[in-house]
């Protein structure tokens, strides 16, 4: 798809759009856009690494929880300013992210989706162990520092990074890289047969995906100011994060980010109606159909629908 | 002067099963050799074993006199060594032009980030094995079995290749297809293509080639021009046989 | 130390009982099920309402779950599975959708609180200064006889053979007049049901909640993983490393160390030896 002066347009009105928002909606609404654009994160990350190479994580709330706790340590216990707890955190999801490798150089498919699962459940199980004084055991943290205060500042930040990170990712995956990583997805020895380490490629998406899990995660726990492994540490985050990747469209950019929102704010207007956790009855069914008919996301169906209109208009 | 690929005393062993037994054979430069045999002889597996994607039991594999015996598949492959499948393999979710375009990178995680792309080289490519311009952007899906084969040619020659292994090259193609691809090879032997083919279908294979090796349960039984070979009795005795 | 060696032997059987449906379905259908959690989770609130609730006797109970996990089992084999025609990544994200929707119905129509199941056998002996629940007790017994039973039926019936043919060689069984389709049905069937019973009995182990089908499901993939895919037997010893290892870590180091051996194991068995202990691949 080329890039044309609309499309600059749009984007532009997009953004000025974006900027002006907490002027129109409620303080509500605006916590509701913050977690959808963590989630939309997540769903980036876990699509970087799953969507593309095919290397489905169902863990990988043990990255985000590394960068998290990582800096929630750091700053609450060892009294480290962000600006040094939050690289750190990267960096020590990125190592993370490298341990979390080591399989997928010998197995894949199934048995790689299983073995994320166990380092999950591992972290869960160790963080409520291990050094329960700086972990705070099962009841996890609060207190910790928050980087700004009220839903305006919050959104502001959070909108910041998801931009920042999905135009960056957006022009990676641009790349040859992006290429060669969808290959891996589809063929993995055909890749290797074109003269492509693909065991390079496959730690540059590993790297990738730990680098903004470990930057959104320490970001959202700046935003929480509190942090618990149940909540964290648990299938149905993964279930969310998954959902919204491949509800909006895996292998893209923008298809993450829309099945974030699309999955919050159906959570949220669900909220009066079915408060409890009978909302995952319905968007968990809504997603199960939409993933098995239509498994290219909402991200393929608007542009189907899109391209149909203009070829309407042209002829 | 040394030859361009050299294999020697190859061994392979699966548990108790002695796929590949002590083949040795040597490739010229600008030469083209044919791997022929039953069922089951144990050409792909030569041919595997020559790319890396099956490691030796024992025996050494030589290309340009450097020993590619112990490299990664990719790494043989940079060193100007590449083949096609009996089954073509594409990219099923990309166009014709994103497939070769995977052929044509460079290893380097540096130059993919930052490097152009040669759209090009990738459409000299695509027209030079026969795909006709209107294919260039479509899926792979919505190609024939003999356009298959052709991307896949161009796949393996984007990685520049001194030689080129081709595995059942005819396979499930109509009349007019083999002619095509036929007709493909030996232009690129004519600019000086190094080639070792493996095919069932002799006819097609004889005018392609300059001498053969026959296989039979992972043992060379015969060696010499293409009809040499064919005349062979134990060549002949070994397909009726099966 | 006899303590230990009851403990492991009971807690064995029970894990054994859990994955050996999951197990099935793998090594026949070459598919990971992340919804055979679920099947516990849905046998473990059916044996609850029909015996608890409605007051049914308790084994009527326990059949009335295993047949409600045959038609789970078979409802998600012809729903999810069979429209999906082996893409094993999309079956794989559909069955983990898929029970976090059933987890959803169960707090919809039991609420979200954890329930007491009674115990199927009230009582205790004691065995040398171990105390062992007669539920526990009955519990360990009934899984040996399913798990015996799965086996002989597994080898001597022509059915059980004809699953071993398609757990070795999907197309070979095609070839021979085998219809894999009708087998697969049948082990999904019987994989449900043995999940079902597997959670009336895991439930009553431990207690009843929504969210119960997650760390069954974490043992299953254990001993799959640990095991290899595929035989019975592979199964049950599997299930007594685990088993007895968490026993151990349980009574010898911390309590809440055992779950981290077990991943631990996941993890390494995975990355040094990634076929498995066993490394079968036939059932």
């Amino acid at each position: 798809m080329n890039i044309r002066w609309y499309h600059l347009a749009l984007w532009t009105a997009f953004i000025v759009g974006m900027f002006f928002l907490p002027q129109l909606v409620s303080k509500g609404t605006l916590r509701t856009i913050i977690f959808a654009n963590y989630l939309a994160i997540f769903a980036i990350s876990w699509d970087v690494l799953s969507g593309r190479t095919g290397y489905v994580s169902f863990g990988h709330p043990f990255l985000i929880g590394l960068g998290a706790y990582t800096t929630a340590i750091l700053t609450k216990r060892f009294d480290v300013p962000v600006e040094i707890s939050i690289p750190a955190a990267v960096l020590v999801t990125m190592v993370g992210g490298s341990l979390l490798f080591l399989p997928a150089l010998r197995v894949r498919g199934s048995y790689f989706a299983l073995v994320t699962l166990a380092f999950m459940e591992l972290m869960y199980q160790l963080v409520q162990v291990i050094r329960p004084d700086l972990t705070g055991g099962t009841r996890g943290m609060s207190g910790i520092q928050t980087l700004t205060r009220g839903a305006v500042n919050g959104y502001y930040l959070s909108f910041g990074l998801i931009a920042s990170l999905g135009f960056g990712m957006w022009l990676l995956m641009k790349t040859r890289l992006g290429t060669a990583l969808s290959a891996i997805g589809m063929n993995e020895e055909a890749v290797r047969g074109s003269g492509l380490n693909t065991t390079k490629l496959k730690l540059a998406a590993f790297m990738l995906s730990a680098f903004v899990a470990g930057l959104g995660g320490a970001f959202y726990v700046h935003y929480l100011g509190s942090i618990a492994p149940r909540a964290l540490f648990d299938i149905n985050f993964v279930f969310t994060i998954i959902v919204a990747a491949i509800l909006g469209g895996a292998s893209t950019i923008i298809g993450p980010i829309f099945g974030a929102f699309f999955l919050t704010f159906l959570l949220e207007y669900l909220r009066p109606y079915l408060p409890g956790a009978e909302r995952y009855f319905i968007y968990g069914g809504i997603a199960l159909v939409l993933y098995m008919f239509e498994p290219k996301g909402l991200h393929h169906v608007l542009q189907m629908a899109l391209s149909a209109i203009k070829g309407k208009s042209r002829s | 002067m040394t030859s361009l690929l050299t294999v020697s005393n190859l061994v392979k062993k699966f548990g108790g099963l002695t796929a590949t037994n002590d083949v040795s054979f040597t490739v010229e430069k600008g030469d083209s050799l044919a791997l022929i045999g039953p069922n089951g002889a144990g050409k792909t597996t030569i041919f595997s074993q020559i790319m890396g994607e099956v490691r030796q039991t024992s025996g050494t594999i030589h290309l340009a006199g450097r020993d590619i015996g112990g490299m990664s598949t990719a790494a043989r492959i940079r060193h100007g060594i590449s083949r096609t499948y009996q089954v073509p393999r594409p990219f099923s979710d990309m166009t014709v032009l994103e497939n070769i375009r995977v052929g044509l990178m460079p290893d380097n995680l540096t130059q993919m980030v930052f490097g152009r792309v040669d759209h090009d080289r990738e459409e000299a490519l695509a027209l030079s094995v026969g795909l006709a311009p209107q294919d260039l952007h479509r899926s792979p899906s919505e190609l024939s079995m003999g356009d298959l084969r052709k991307l896949e040619m161009a796949r393996t020659m984007a990685t520049n290749p001194n030689v080129m292994l081709l595995d059942e090259v005819f396979a499930g193609l109509t009349v007019g297809e083999i002619a095509q691809i036929s007709e493909l090879i030996q232009s690129m032997r004519r600019e000086g293509m190094t080639f070792l083919i493996v095919s069932h279908d002799l006819k097609a294979l004889e005018p392609l080639v300059d001498r053969a090796i026959a296989i039979n349960q992972g043992q060379k039984i015969a060696e010499g021009s293409f009809s040499e070979v064919m005349d062979n009795e134990a060549v002949v005795a070994s397909y009726l046989g099966g | 130390m006899l303590q230990i060696i009851i403990q492991g032997l009971l807690l064995s059987g029970l894990y054994a009982l859990i994955a050996v449906g999951f197990t099935l379905i793998f090594s026949i259908g070459r598919v990971l099920n992340l919804a055979y959690g679920a099947y516990l989770m849905i046998g473990g609130y059916s044996y609850f309402y029909f015996s608890q609730i409605l007051g049914l006797p308790k084994i009527a109970g326990v059949v009335i779950a295993a047949l409600i996990g045959v038609v789970t089992g078979l409802l998600i084999y012809r729903l999810v599975v069979k429209t999906l025609k082996g893409d094993s990544v999309a079956i794989e994200i559909a069955t983990l959708i898929l029970a976090v929707v059933l987890q959803a119905g169960v707090v919809l129509l039991f609420g979200d609180a954890s329930k007491i199941l009674l115990p199927i056998i009230p009582g205790v002996v004691r065995v040398e200064g171990a105390a062992v629940t007669y539920n526990v007790l009955v519990a360990t017994v009934a899984s040996w006889v399913i798990l015996i039973s799965l086996y002989l039926f597994v080898r001597r019936t022509h059915m059980g053979r004809a699953m071993q043919a398609v757990s070795m060689d999907v197309k070979g069984a095609a070839i021979s007049g085998i219809d894999p389709d009708r087998v697969n049905m049948v082990t999904w069937g019987i994989s449900g049901a043995l999940g079902a019973i597997a959670g009336v009995f895991f439930a009553s182990y431990t207690q009843l909640y929504p969210g119960m089908w997650v760390s069954p499901l974490i043992i299953a993939v254990a001993v799959v993983i640990v095991g290899g895919i595929g035989s019975i037997i592979g199964t049950l010893i599997v299930a007594h490393v685990i088993g007895y290892m968490e026993v151990i870590v349980t009574s010898a180091i911390a309590p809440e160390l055992r779950g981290v051996v077990t991943m631990l194991l996941i993890i390494g068995v995975l990355v040094l030896r990634p076929k498995g202990l066993f490394g079968r691949e036939e059932l």
